[in-house]
């Protein structure tokens, strides 16, 4: 009878206990409204990657899954927000074949905070490939795609895994999968005619990292300054095949070319708006070279500038109000900037003896690089027209011209002589992360795609 | 006759001359000096380079000394490592493949290339030097050895 009491009252003290609480008590642990996705690295160190081979579920895709490693890893790198461990070092880390088999353990000590696994099977002149990522602290996958398409340039899906992750983990725009444009006679053939003794010229197009090289122009003559339209589906390019400089577009996707000026008049060095609609280029059609803007189809033809000494290689801002061109009113080439309805002419550069090819950044920078003559050579140099400051990005390592940027604005491409002819290299704005894009022949004039 | 005659001064002189007493030596024989002091000079010469061992520095006290010495680098070699082939960065475990990237890792927000390696007294030079290939290969310039004086635990 006792006991029976003592229960009841264990059974009233329980529920008066649960009643007391109930509205008290603590809410449950709130689930995070989105997914921590993003690996960090140790506190100021950027994280660090590892990019092993891919596995190849099908016998015939050991050389896609390697590539598409290599160059992913490659790509990872380009833009130094993380910390990729060398692809050397991985000999002794165990194998995975499939997702759980990922050796963390071995990819913690290894120093990595992230670790890439991926599949690669090739069916039928198609590849489908899996990635994920992993967090290596927690073992988590963090980003997890599939892509399937056709079997020919493996490259670019690496670039487009490439893209995903930086967009995904570092909120920046990769530019894995933009292409440059460039002048080069790297084919050795003759111009026939007038000129004598020289090389043919063409346009090229290649990655940004100078993979997968197109020939755009076939004509043997100078094909010059190539410059991507905005949709990156055009090249519009300076070319010598009549006899005299004209402008062309070349549309790369339907092999079709449009010559938007009139004929018999000279033209060269495109560049088109940010919008795409309208071309600013140099034209001697009036006696003295001035700049001219036009509609993309040649309509509107309009001067902007006019001035007895030339003026040439203009650039648009990247809201298409103002220009920035090379002209030598002052006796030397020197850099202003004009507003698009041919008001408000300011000289830039003033400390330099001379300064040729402004390019104007994209946002969120707001700079222009030019190339100045230093010493022998000229050297990549960057205004900064928010503080007017000027820094130079190259340091008399042969001569370094035609910078352009690429664009994120946060890599240059230019031409140089450091290595003996004259080739196109990236760099980053800083200065620093220097890439060589070709080997072949001599290239000139680079152009960025967005 | 005369010929002899004439030679016969000569002979005298000769033996005149031979039977002379040698003259006494007035010069001191420096040849036994020279031998001890050249004997003395090579054993100053060896034994000075071990003097300077015996030298004694008394440490300037500073407040930031404590501050230095923990941003030190400090690479364990215990005397398992002949057996696992594992060193210790800063109290983590890492195998010898990884050394050289964890090192690297480390080095690159580091201004001073240095490392201060703590071996077991009974790791050979074999074992000393394959940590050493792997910390020039990660980038170190330096690399301290930590010992202790006699006596000291």
């Amino acid at each position: 009878m006792r006991s029976f009491a003592a229960v009841i009252a264990l059974v009233l003290v329980a529920g008066l206990q649960a009643a007391s609480q109930d509205p008290a008590a603590p809410p449950p642990p709130q689930q995070p409204s989105e997914v921590a996705v993003v690996i960090s690295g140790d506190p100021g160190t950027p994280p660090r990657y590892a990019v092993p081979d891919f596995v190849s579920l099908t016998p015939d895709a050991g050389d896609a899954a390697r590539t598409v490693a290599q160059v992913l890893w490659d790509d990872l790198a380009f833009e130094r927000e993380l910390y990729l461990i060398p692809r050397d070092t991985y000999a002794t880390v165990p194998v995975a074949r499939s997702p759980d088999q990922v050796p963390f353990t071995a990819w913690r000590e290894l120093g990595a905070d992230a670790v890439v696994f991926g599949t690669v099977a090739r069916n039928a002149g198609t590849l489908r490939i899996q990635v994920r990522l992993f967090n290596v602290r927690t073992r988590e996958s963090v980003f997890s795609k599939e892509y399937t398409g056709a079997d020919t340039n493996p490259r670019l899906y690496a670039h487009t895994i490439s893209d995903e992750v930086h967009q995904q983990q570092r909120a920046l725009r990769g530019v894995a999968r933009t292409k440059l444009a460039y002048s080069s006679d790297r084919n050795r053939e003759r111009i026939v005619g007038s000129v004598e003794n020289r090389d043919v010229k063409e346009i090229y197009m290649s990655d940004y990292d100078g993979a997968n090289v197109r020939r755009i122009t076939t004509s043997r003559q100078l094909n010059l300054t190539p410059v991507w339209a905005p949709d990156a589906r055009a090249i519009a390019y300076t070319s010598y095949r009549r006899g005299y400089p004209d402008l062309f577009i070349a549309l790369i996707y339907q092999g079709v070319q449009q010559e938007p000026t009139t004929a018999g008049t000279q033209n060269w060095l495109p560049m088109f708006s940010p919008d795409g609609t309208r071309i600013v280029f140099t034209s001697s059609r009036e006696g003295n070279p001035e700049l001219y803007i036009m509609n993309r189809d040649g309509s509107g033809l309009r001067r902007l500038t006019n001035h007895p000494a030339i003026d040439t290689t203009p650039t648009w801002s990247p809201t298409g109000t103002q220009i920035a061109f090379t002209s030598d009113r002052a006796g030397q080439p020197q850099i202003y900037i004009i507003g698009a309805d041919g008001l408000n002419l300011r000289r830039l550069t003033t400390a330099e003896s001379y300064a040729d090819r402004p390019t104007w950044s994209p946002a969120p920078f707001n700079e222009i690089a030019f190339a100045a003559r230093t010493g022998p050579g000229y050297d990549v140099k960057i205004y900064d027209l928010a503080t007017g400051m000027t820094r130079q990005i190259t340091f008399g390592e042969g001569s370094n011209e035609s910078p352009a940027y690429s664009p994120n604005g946060r890599h240059l491409a230019f031409a140089s002589t450091r290595t003996g002819r004259t080739q196109i290299f990236t760099i980053g704005r800083d200065g620093r992360g220097l890439r060589q894009v070709t080997r072949d022949g001599n290239n000139y004039t680079p152009a960025w795609s967005n | 006759m005369p010929k002899v005659m004439a030679s016969a001064p000569n002979a005298g002189g000769r033996h005149q001359r031979g039977r002379r007493i040698a003259p006494t030596l007035s010069e001191i024989n420096v040849v036994p000096l020279v031998d001890v002091m050249l004997v003395l000079l090579i054993i100053f010469m060896v034994a000075a380079p071990m003097l300077q061992r015996g030298v004694e520095v008394n440490l300037p006290v500073a407040s930031r000394s404590q501050e230095i010495a923990s941003d030190r680098l400090f690479v364990d070699l215990p005397v398992s490592y002949r057996e696992d082939r594992r060193v210790f960065v800063d109290k983590e475990a890492i195998r010898l493949d990884f050394l050289a990237e964890r090192v690297r890792q480390i080095m690159t927000t580091r201004s001073d290339k240095l490392v201060y390696l703590r071996g077991d007294g009974e790791v050979n030079l074999q074992e000393l030097m394959e940590v050493f290939d792997r910390l020039k290969e990660g980038g170190v310039q330096n690399v301290g050895i930590i010992s202790k004086l006699p006596g000291e635990r």
